[in-house]
């Protein structure tokens, strides 16, 4: 849980991003603390992939800042993004590139990742020989063979079935718990935003409109979060 | 390279080639043709000074080789065999014409080493290889593996560009001589069943004709032409962004692009190796 006496191991100051002009996020402050998971909400494009984007580097905002303790930093992609002419060893191999592990230990580490996944029998398969929810777990499992420090999540367990999904967010909770890691995690599905987060942030239309506890989600009275939690038609996210 | 400010997608042109203004037309094409050169030769840059440092994933390299040896082993051969055929007639009728027959093999081999060997061998790899390099390093740049490589801290350029390129400068001068054996198969054939000239008299008189310069110029262009078709089809692959339509103008670009090139440098390199002084 989140100590304030500690530094935040990630920390996001004002961030600004447009794409062609149209702007996406516009003012977007948060952090997240070494043993602490913040869940991302909001309806669909409202910038939450690409808040996740510059937080680890890919994406440069145009204005705004972030702060992190380490580059040691995991991203589970909302594709998947797993590459497609190496099987899902070699892409578990290549997030290990340059740790310095011995094969044996590689090897070790790896079968046990993708074990707790459910996909020990498909380590000499290519991408394209899995499924959808198995590519997700893969990409999962790619993202946090390394024990990253940080780890962004972008809807892990979408179009997963219940019992998968239950079991990455045990994987995701242990993570949070075993290793102190700092979680962030973009998601549309329920059980996951109640059971992994500490806290949530409700974007819209580029900015923060909520923050608060999963257990005060469902309750609070603001107009956003009440519309997106009870899945009603009329709130002010109409023009989303 | 792959931020999104120095991109020139297919959008940019699929979108301006809807409007009929022939200026603004051109200059789109103007436009995106000097930044493609641009970012060639940005991506050609850094790929040396990776090189340069040893940075060379050598499993990976003769990989590469292999595919693009497999992959144009066929072609190459069939279209030498077939130019061969075609050039060798042209000289031949010529060349008896003005009885000079037994000079048959020096012209066809002159022809074959110093242009059609190289030209071959570089237009069939561009065609077959530049253009799936364009494709597969598009498709994965759409579909994030790029970004997935650099949050796992790979260079892209390192693992995916490198390889390629050493494998297309390493290749590519071995398919342009195998072209211009084959051309020479064809042409010893053609000599003999068009002009009555016998394998030993063509033979010597190619032995006559070519010196060790034009040898160094086949080397020379088979390696710009290497160059060329792995640096501009990963340069076309790693700029494009948007949807999976953009795969196939990627492959297109990447063929037009290569090609165009490597006649454009071909004469180059003939012009300053060759001009009458
Ligand atoms: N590279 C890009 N170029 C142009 N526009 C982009 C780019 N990436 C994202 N966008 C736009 O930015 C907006 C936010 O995209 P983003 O992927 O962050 O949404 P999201 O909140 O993750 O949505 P979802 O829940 O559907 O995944 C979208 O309108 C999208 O069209
Ligand atoms: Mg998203």
């Amino acid at each position: 849980m989140a100590q304030a006496a500690e530094t935040p191991a990630i920390k996001a100051v004002d961030i600004h991003k447009s794409f062609d002009g149209r702007p996406i996020l516009r003012g977007v402050s948060f952090e997240v603390y070494p043993g602490e998971t913040l869940a991302i909400i909001g309806p669909s494009g409202c910038g939450k992939s690409t808040i996740l984007k510059i937080l680890c580097g890919l994406l440069e905002p145009d204005s705004g800042e972030v702060i992190k303790e380490t580059h040691d930093i995991g991203l589970v992609f909302q594709g998947s993004a797993l590459l497609n002419s190496y099987t899902v060893r070699e892409n578990l191999q290549l997030a290990l590139r340059g740790r310095k592990l011995s094969k044996a230990d590689e090897e070790e580490q790896i079968r046990k990742t993708l074990a707790l996944v459910g996909l020990a029998d498909h380590l000499d398969h290519y991408p394209s020989e899995l499924s959808g929810g198995q590519q997700k777990r893969t990409s999962f499992a790619r993202a946090v063979v390394y024990n990253p420090r940080i780890i962004l999540y972008d809807e892990p367990t979408t179009g997963l079935d219940p019992v998968m999904s239950t079991i990455i967010e045990d994987y995701m909770i242990e993570l949070e718990r075993e290793l102190h890691a700092a979680s962030i995690v973009v998601t549309h599905q329920y059980s996951t935003w109640t059971r992994t987060a500490d806290r949530i942030i409700m974007m819209h239309a580029g900015r923060i409109v909520w923050t608060g506890d999963p257990s005060e989600a469902v309750d609070s009275d603001n107009a956003y979060i009440y519309q997106f939690a009870h899945a009603k038609r009329e709130g002010p996210m109409l023009d989303a | 390279m792959s931020n999104g400010s120095s991109t020139i997608s297919g959008n940019d042109l699929r979108r301006k080639s809807r409007i009929p203004n022939p200026i603004a037309f051109l200059e789109a094409y103007f436009g995106s043709g000097v930044k493609m050169i641009g970012l060639a030769l940005i991506l050609l840059t850094k790929t040396w000074s990776l090189i340069l440092r040893g940075r060379i994933d050598w499993p990976e390299t003769v990989r590469q080789c292999e595919m693009i040896g497999l992959k144009s082993f066929l072609v190459v051969g069939l279209t030498a065999l077939f130019t061969g055929f075609a050039m060798s007639l042209q000289i031949s009728r010529e060349l008896v014409l003005f009885g000079a027959d037994t000079a048959i093999g020096g012209v066809v081999s002159l022809a074959l080493i110093r242009e059609i060997g190289p030209i071959t061998a570089g237009v069939m790899v561009a065609g077959r290889v530049g253009s799936s390099i364009a494709a597969e390093l598009t498709t994965m740049m759409i579909t994030e593996q790029i970004d997935a490589l650099q949050v796992m801290r790979i260079d892209p350029v390192e693992f995916l560009v490198v390889p390629r390129y050493m494998a297309g400068i390493l290749m590519m001068p071995t398919l342009s001589v195998y072209a211009m054996f084959i051309g020479l198969i064809a042409g010893i054939n053609i000599a003999y069943g068009a002009a009555n000239i016998p394998a030993a008299t063509f033979l010597d008189s190619v032995k006559q004709t070519i010196l060790e310069r034009d040898f160094v110029v086949h080397f020379l262009k088979a390696f710009i032409n290497g160059t060329i078709v792995t640096t501009f089809a990963c340069a076309i692959g790693l700029s494009t962004k948007g949807g999976a339509e953009d795969v196939g103008i990627a492959t297109t670009r990447s063929i037009v692009w290569t090609m165009t090139m490597i006649f454009v440098f071909n004469f180059v390199v003939t012009s300053l190796t060759y001009a009458p002084r």
